[in-house]
């Protein structure tokens, strides 16, 4: 199968799916830049920079990619890619601003990007083969949900953004039958938040600093969580046409958890992030170095936590990482709790 | 050999002292970003305020790692847009070189420029606990789509409908089509002045062009910037008429690229001066030129379509062609890019600019405002190599 990248978890990966492609999460590794130094400062994150570089030294072997305007740095790597490579390059321009309005325009954005992936494949998307894809990739997510609530797996989620959904599904019932969703470690909870982190490495020094994770990552819970509220009747009894399935795709998205990229009505961002550290001891907040859109959030987001008492860390990262140094500012920071 | 100063630049002091001043006694007022559609505050009487202008100003008083101080005490990340942290610092500090700015009643960002100022404006809106709209526009990476457009124009309506409400007044079309015409006006002169650089030699440079900025990005809307640039085209006219250039004997013709170092206006400006080389235009005012073109049948939508089209929100390629267009209108020998650590969309894709360009080029690293980030050393040996290898193929 072949396979199209995508960058933000904001992207239907179901629509490539149903396109006969087998979506993949564009991610860096913790390498130092070389390659992509001629090509994009050294101002930009190491998510950004470290996927140019992995592009230029050939490691990524997809069909085509598709950016979303999340960031001002990945709106202009779009044209970076596609000057340096002989891939396909497709934008989707998800709306900025989340509101009622957000609906129609994304619906339309998301009916040219289902013929796009059409037009790439040369086959069809049929109700059936979309209804398909978003059931598979709403089995992960439930599964991955749970396994959430009882202990964070960085390298499944992981496993979930570049896998085969039918692979990751028989792996995720298998843990579950097993009994292996539950850690039975007992600690003081923290708030994990932030965006990607690549470093798998960071989160074990977390936890084995006696902290339970709570997750609020891009590349942990916000992959898989919405607040669309589905009945528990099949989709093909719901929807009944294409339009319908793409429209409930645009809610899904819509009222996928909050992220920073984007605007609320009502500071939902702040809200979720409250809300999730109502009942935590501490937050980390785990941030990849200037990355805007988190670091803007920052400041107020840390002043309301410690209102309601919580203490807070910051940690930023930028590719390669030094775990070392972060092993003694989470061990330090463990031990003023 | 020093840098010949305009007249007109007083006269633009008068004219943004007065409406500094006026901010101060007007209570009702909107924070606007400089790429949105401020045609709409002005149709409706309301004073609109510019951050990133006034940030311009504490940068080009250089206290922009002063103000930024203020927002870093308190988390903002030095890696954050200057103008966004010396705002914010402002904010916190209370004053500015021009006392700070007044209260918002609301505020206004459009993300054409870049989705940081919607980040900063959500910051703002916590701080003052006021109402912010944001105008959503998409990125246009390719080519123009209808539906990119039905989504702005849709939310112009809700706009106004937010200024009705806020302002507790009805949105007079009548009115609205009065500033409009203004607002064209004002971008047709200001054009005029900087197309002046096309003489050779040049009686301006960009960085004259620079300074004199400011009525078409705060005052765009009302008589001030007619009536001012008409006013600088006249002394422009004036000196090519008595051969006065802005630079003595030009030898060498120079775009600029990006935002301007603004605590450093006059260090380029001698630099390029003492070199016989004019900087005779650059891509940030002239973004402002070529603005408005406005369907008189449907004002609204032809609004909406212009707001989209901005320098900033257009893809890699159509931005080598505004460059390579610009280059080919004022004839320069070659380009200086500002790589900008503030400014993320104009900077990044620098890199494959450069390789697109129809003259030679080169890129020096610095900041708009933050002085911090400025390596005299390194910029002077870059650009003095960068002139001297234009010098040899003249």
């Amino acid at each position: 199968m072949e396979k199209i990248g995508y960058f933000c978890t904001f992207t239907p990966k179901e629509i490539i799916y149903a396109g006969g492609f087998l979506p993949v999460r564009m991610l860096a590794n913790n390498q130092p830049i070389s390659l992509a130094n001629t090509h994009l400062q050294s101002y930009c994150c190491s998510q950004v920079r470290g996927c140019l570089e992995r592009l230029l030294s050939g490691e990524i072997e997809v069909y085509g990619v598709v950016f979303t305007r999340s960031c001002d740095s990945l709106m202009r790597l779009a044209d970076i890619w596609e000057k340096n490579s002989k891939m396909k390059v497709y934008n989707i321009e998800f709306p900025t601003k989340i509101n009622s309005k957000s609906k129609k325009y994304l619906i339309n954005e998301f009916w040219e990007f289902k013929n796009v992936i059409e037009s790439w494949s040369g086959r069809d998307i049929t109700l059936t083969s979309l209804l398909k894809s978003i059931e598979l990739y709403e089995e992960i997510e439930s599964l991955l949900r749970k396994l959430f609530e009882l202990r964070p797996d960085y390298e499944m989620v992981l496993k979930a953004e570049t896998e085969a959904p039918e692979r990751i599904i028989r792996m995720l019932r298998g843990m579950s039958r097993e009994g292996k969703f539950n850690s039975g470690k007992q600690g003081k909870k923290v708030l994990v938040t932030g965006s990607i982190c690549v470093v798998p490495e960071i989160m074990n020094i977390i936890e084995s600093s006696g902290f339970l994770i709570v997750d609020d990552l891009c590349t942990g819970t916000r992959f898989f969580t919405s607040d669309i509220i589905r009945e528990d009747a099949p989709l093909n009894s719901q929807l009944n046409s294409l339009d319908e399935a793409v429209e409930y795709l645009a809610e899904k998205y819509l009222l996928k958890t909050p992220c920073p990229t984007k605007h609320y009505d009502n500071d939902r961002r702040f809200n979720y992030v409250l809300n999730r550290a109502k009942d935590v001891d501490a937050v980390i907040f785990l941030l990849m170095k200037f990355c805007e859109p988190y670091f803007f959030d920052y400041p107020q987001l840390r002043d309301e936590l410690e209102k309601m008492g919580k203490r807070t860390l910051l940690i930023e990262i930028e590719h390669p990482v030094s775990v070392e140094q972060i092993r003694t500012r989470i061990e330090a920071f463990a031990e003023t709790l | 050999m020093g840098i010949k100063k305009l007249e007109s630049t007083k006269k633009m002091r008068e004219i943004m002292l007065e409406y500094y001043l006026q901010g101060r006694v007007t209570e009702f007022n909107g924070w606007v970003t400089s790429g949105a559609p401020v045609e709409f505050l002005y149709a409706m009487d309301i004073y609109p305020v510019y951050p990133e202008n006034h940030s311009a100003l504490i940068g080009a008083s250089k206290l922009g790692p002063e103000f930024s101080k203020y927002s870093e005490e308190r988390g903002f990340s030095q890696d954050l847009c200057s103008y966004a942290r010396c705002d914010i610092g402002s904010v916190f500090a209370g004053t500015s070189p021009v006392g700070g700015l007044p209260k918002p009643s609301f505020l206004f960002a459009c993300n054409n420029i870049c989705n940081t100022v919607v980040k900063w404006y959500e910051v703002l809106s916590r701080i003052f606990k006021v109402p912010l709209f944001v105008l959503d526009i998409p990125f246009i990476r390719k080519e123009m789509k209808e539906r990119y457009i039905n989504y702005v124009e849709s939310q112009l309506y809700d706009f106004i409908s937010f200024l009705e409400r806020i302002k507790g007044e009805k949105f007079d079309e009548r009115r609205f089509r009065e500033v409009l015409k203004l607002s064209v006006k004002g971008v047709e002169k200001y054009r005029d002045v900087l197309y002046s650089g096309r003489n050779k030699p040049s009686p301006l440079t960009c960085f004259d062009a620079f300074l004199n900025m400011a009525p078409i990005v705060c005052l765009r809307g009302t008589d001030k910037p007619v009536e001012f640039y008409e006013y600088m085209k006249d002394e422009l006219k004036g000196r090519v008429k008595t051969g006065i250039s802005a630079v003595d004997n030009e030898r060498i013709r120079l775009l600029w690229d990006n935002i301007p170092v603004w605590y450093r206006l006059r260090w380029f400006a001698e630099f390029f001066a003492e070199r016989n080389a004019c900087m005779v235009a650059d891509t940030y005012t002239n973004a402002w030129a070529g603005l408005l073109e406005i369907d008189k049948r449907d004002p609204i939508r032809s609004l909406a379509e212009t707001y989209i089209k901005i320098y900033l929100n257009i893809g890699i390629d159509s931005m080598v062609d505004s460059i390579n267009k610009l280059i080919d209108l004022y004839d320069v020998d070659g380009v200086v890019i500002h790589s900008n650590r503030s400014c993320k969309p104009y900077s990044f894709g620098q890199y494959e600019i450069q390789r697109l360009l129809d003259v030679p080029s080169v890129i020096i690293e610095a900041d708009m405002t933050d002085s911090r980030s400025f390596s005299e050393a390194q910029i002077q040996n870059r650009l003095d190599a960068f002139i001297e290898q234009l010098e040899m193929v003249r």
